[in-house]
């Protein structure tokens, strides 16, 4: 007992990336509609001071299944890890999120924070997510959000009430819903898909 | 550091109060688990043909599952032919409708009197249960003036045999679980509440439960139901003796809650959690759920988890009709060695539904204490909504917290909304309550109810105090 229940993750499975002490990984995730896809990362943070930033955007309107697993490992003290993953499920698609950081005992002075937000635009999409923390070490900040939703109606109204149309207010939602994850090289592009959804 | 280390043996050792034995005369049935030893059980009790088809069709199902290994918990090998499924005091042959002084002090010592008193304020109707059975329900008649049912499990089946045959098992199927089957198959005792159509009910009632034989375990099960518009607050307490061994607690919450009816369901956990060093405690792997089942309906749960070597405990809400809401407010503290896996888990069927949770972990020495939960949109789920916050303390740098909630929307018009953090109390804080003359040990107590307030004022009253008061002692120690 004690650690009882504390397992290493990569004990019979290698991290897709190891960060040492003093690196930065830096990590952007784009899905664009249309495309199905399964996203699978372990990162494994191991000399202190490391420091990961993940971020991913995700875009369903039609039959896509969209799955990410990310696993943030926190085995060496004083890292910081961050994660945001937003995105727009409409039409039929799928998206799962399961996303796991695990503190290992002794990794003091750990910063360590996921948000998964989600907006479901059609009676057809599902999202399911599963943000969960493990932590084994006290002196730590973690924290995980979640959300799913839809567009804020509060905003739309703002919007059609000062003469935009209704599909322009939607897409300029989403837009910003989506804007803290768009890769600044990709962004015409994304707006383009966003334009494709509505 | 040595004096240190003399306090948290002190708090550690001899703070669990209620740990005493109660030395009275008591019948057992034998050692094991098979269909004579249910057939035996529901003899005991006088049941009737369809509850004994009940059980054994429940132990059927039983055999067949297995043990639950998904909760982060180290759960030990349970042998279930090693323990005693039904243990009841004697009673006295020449005047048996009176109860055994012995069990009246036990109780009394507990602060759950027995004898119906005139007080000006706080009257609670109180069903005692003593391993496996219910030695008195106070306050009966009071309550039969409104039309409202509160007696034992036993004696609702003898005497209401109909209202609990329409409702048993129809939230917490039989096969529903591994544990919900072993309830099914041998429980004991329990409450039954039944509150009449518009009825609001006087006085809280409140549910005591007490393990004190050796090798048992204790089976209970409630089942509460809410007709139209009315309205009960429940509570639950219990305790055991201290002992080396482990004893098992799995126990079925059934709440029916039809149209525009409120049910509040408050617990105050406070089993025997093992001492120091991990060994004894009570396992306690329970299942508690209630449905909203007409619409308008509204269930609340709060719960104090401060005791129990394991705790292994999702009290759910489905909910089925329109406009239908339910909360959950729970503060779960371990210490030492304990394992808390907790949560709740919330089903939204009906349109406009409506949920909220807030949860706070304590953890402390070397414990491990989980959230965990299931926040599920239906399709039908129109405008529904639901708002988590669950938030974990540690103290001490060998514990540990973990947070596991499940978010599932099948429904563009749904909002869900989770947030959890993880963080220990701040040097600042308890500097600032030692530069003031306080403590560490009182210090940290002040923070926990501080972080705690949330929840513990969602509390009846009788309880908040009780409440306020556990959570310090179940903390003392591990600080230092």
């Amino acid at each position: 007992m004690g650690y009882g229940n504390y397992k290493d993750p990569f004990v019979g499975r290698r991290p897709d990336y190891t960060v040492g002490a003093g690196e930065k990984l830096e990590l952007t995730f784009v899905v664009l509609p249309g495309e199905s896809r399964d996203i699978d990362v372990a990162i494994d943070l191991v000399g202190e001071g490391a420091e990961v930033s993940l971020k991913g955007l995700y875009l369903c309107g039609g039959e896509e299944r969209v799955n990410f697993r990310i696993l943030m490992h926190h085995r060496a003290g004083g890292c910081v890890s961050h994660q945001l993953f937003n995105g727009i499920a409409g039409g039929a698609s799928r998206v799962t999120f399961d996303g796991r950081i695990i503190v290992a005992p002794d990794a003091q002075q750990t910063e360590a924070y996921q948000e998964n937000h989600n907006i479901v635009l059609s009676e057809g999409a599902r999202v399911e997510t599963t943000p969960q923390l493990e932590i084994y070490a006290d002196d730590v900040k973690c924290s995980h959000g979640a959300t799913t939703g839809r567009l804020d109606e509060d905003a739309l109204f703002y919007m059609r009430t000062r003469g935009v149309p209704e599909a322009e207010a939607k897409v300029l939602q989403m837009i910003s819903f989506l804007a803290a994850v768009t890769p600044a090289d990709r962004k015409e592009e994304i707006e383009n898909a966003v334009n494709q959804l509505v | 550091m040595a004096e240190n280390d003399k306090i948290i043996q002190e708090f550690t050792s001899g703070e669990y109060k209620e740990g005493f034995v109660t030395d009275v005369e008591q019948e057992f049935v034998p050692k094991g688990l098979n269909e004579d030893i249910i057939r035996t059980i529901s003899r005991l009790k006088e049941e009737p043909d369809w509850l004994l088809e009940f059980r054994l069709d429940a132990f059927r199902k039983w055999q067949a599952m297995e043990m639950p290994r998904w909760p982060h918990l180290d759960l030990p090998e349970i042998d279930f032919q090693d323990i005693i499924y039904y243990a009841a005091p004697k009673k006295d042959k020449d005047r048996p409708k009176e109860i055994d002084p012995k069990l009246t002090e036990t109780f009394e010592k507990l602060g759950i009197p027995l004898k119906e008193r005139d007080v000006l304020a706080g009257v609670v109707a109180v069903d005692a249960v003593f391993d496996s059975v219910s030695v008195t329900t106070t306050f009966r008649k009071t309550l039969a003036e409104k039309g409202i049912i509160f007696c034992s499990f036993s004696e609702a089946v003898k005497e209401h045999p109909d209202l609990v045959r329409k409702y048993l098992a129809t939230v917490v199927p039989s096969g529903d679980n591994y544990f919900a089957a072993l309830n099914s198959a041998v429980f004991s005792d329990g409450s039954f509440c039944y509150i009449p159509k518009g009825v609001r009910c006087p006085m809280d009632l409140s549910s005591y439960f007490r393990i004190n034989a050796k090798g048992t375990g204790q089976f209970e099960r409630t089942l509460i139901v809410a007709d139209e518009g009315s309205f009960v607050s429940y509570m639950e307490g219990c305790t055991a003796p201290m002992r080396d061994e482990q004893q098992l607690h799995a126990a079925v919450v059934e709440i029916i809650v039809e149209k525009d009816a409120d049910v509040k369901y408050s617990t105050v956990q406070n089993w025997y959690p093992g001492d120091a060093d991990g060994k004894g405690g009570i396992l306690n792997l329970v299942t508690k759920r209630g449905i909203c089942k007409g619409d308008g309906a509204h269930l609340s749960w709060t719960q104090v988890e401060t005791g129990s070597a394991i705790t292994w405990k999702y009290p759910s809400t489905i909910l089925k009709g329109d406009n239908t809401a339910s909360e959950f407010y729970s503060v779960a503290v371990t210490n030492n060695y304990q394992q808390a896996d907790t949560g709740t888990k919330m089903v939204h069927i009906g349109r406009n539904t409506k949920s909220r949770i807030v949860s706070k972990g304590i953890s402390a020495g070397r414990s491990q204490n989980s959230y965990r939960g299931l926040v599920r949109m239906g399709a039908g789920a129109k405008n529904a909504r639901n708002y988590s916050q669950c938030d974990s303390l540690l103290i001490g740098s060998q514990c540990g917290a973990h947070t596991f909630p499940v978010i599932r929307s099948d429904n563009p018009t749904a909002i869900v909304e989770h947030e959890a953090t993880t963080s220990k109390i701040s040097e600042d804080q308890l500097f600032y309550c030692n530069q003031r003359g306080i403590g560490p040990e009182e210090a940290v107590g002040l923070i926990v109810n501080g972080y705690a307030r949330e929840v513990l004022s969602r509390l009846p009253m009788e309880f908040a105090v009780e409440a306020q008061k556990l959570l310090q002692v179940s903390l003392e120690g591990s600080v230092g």
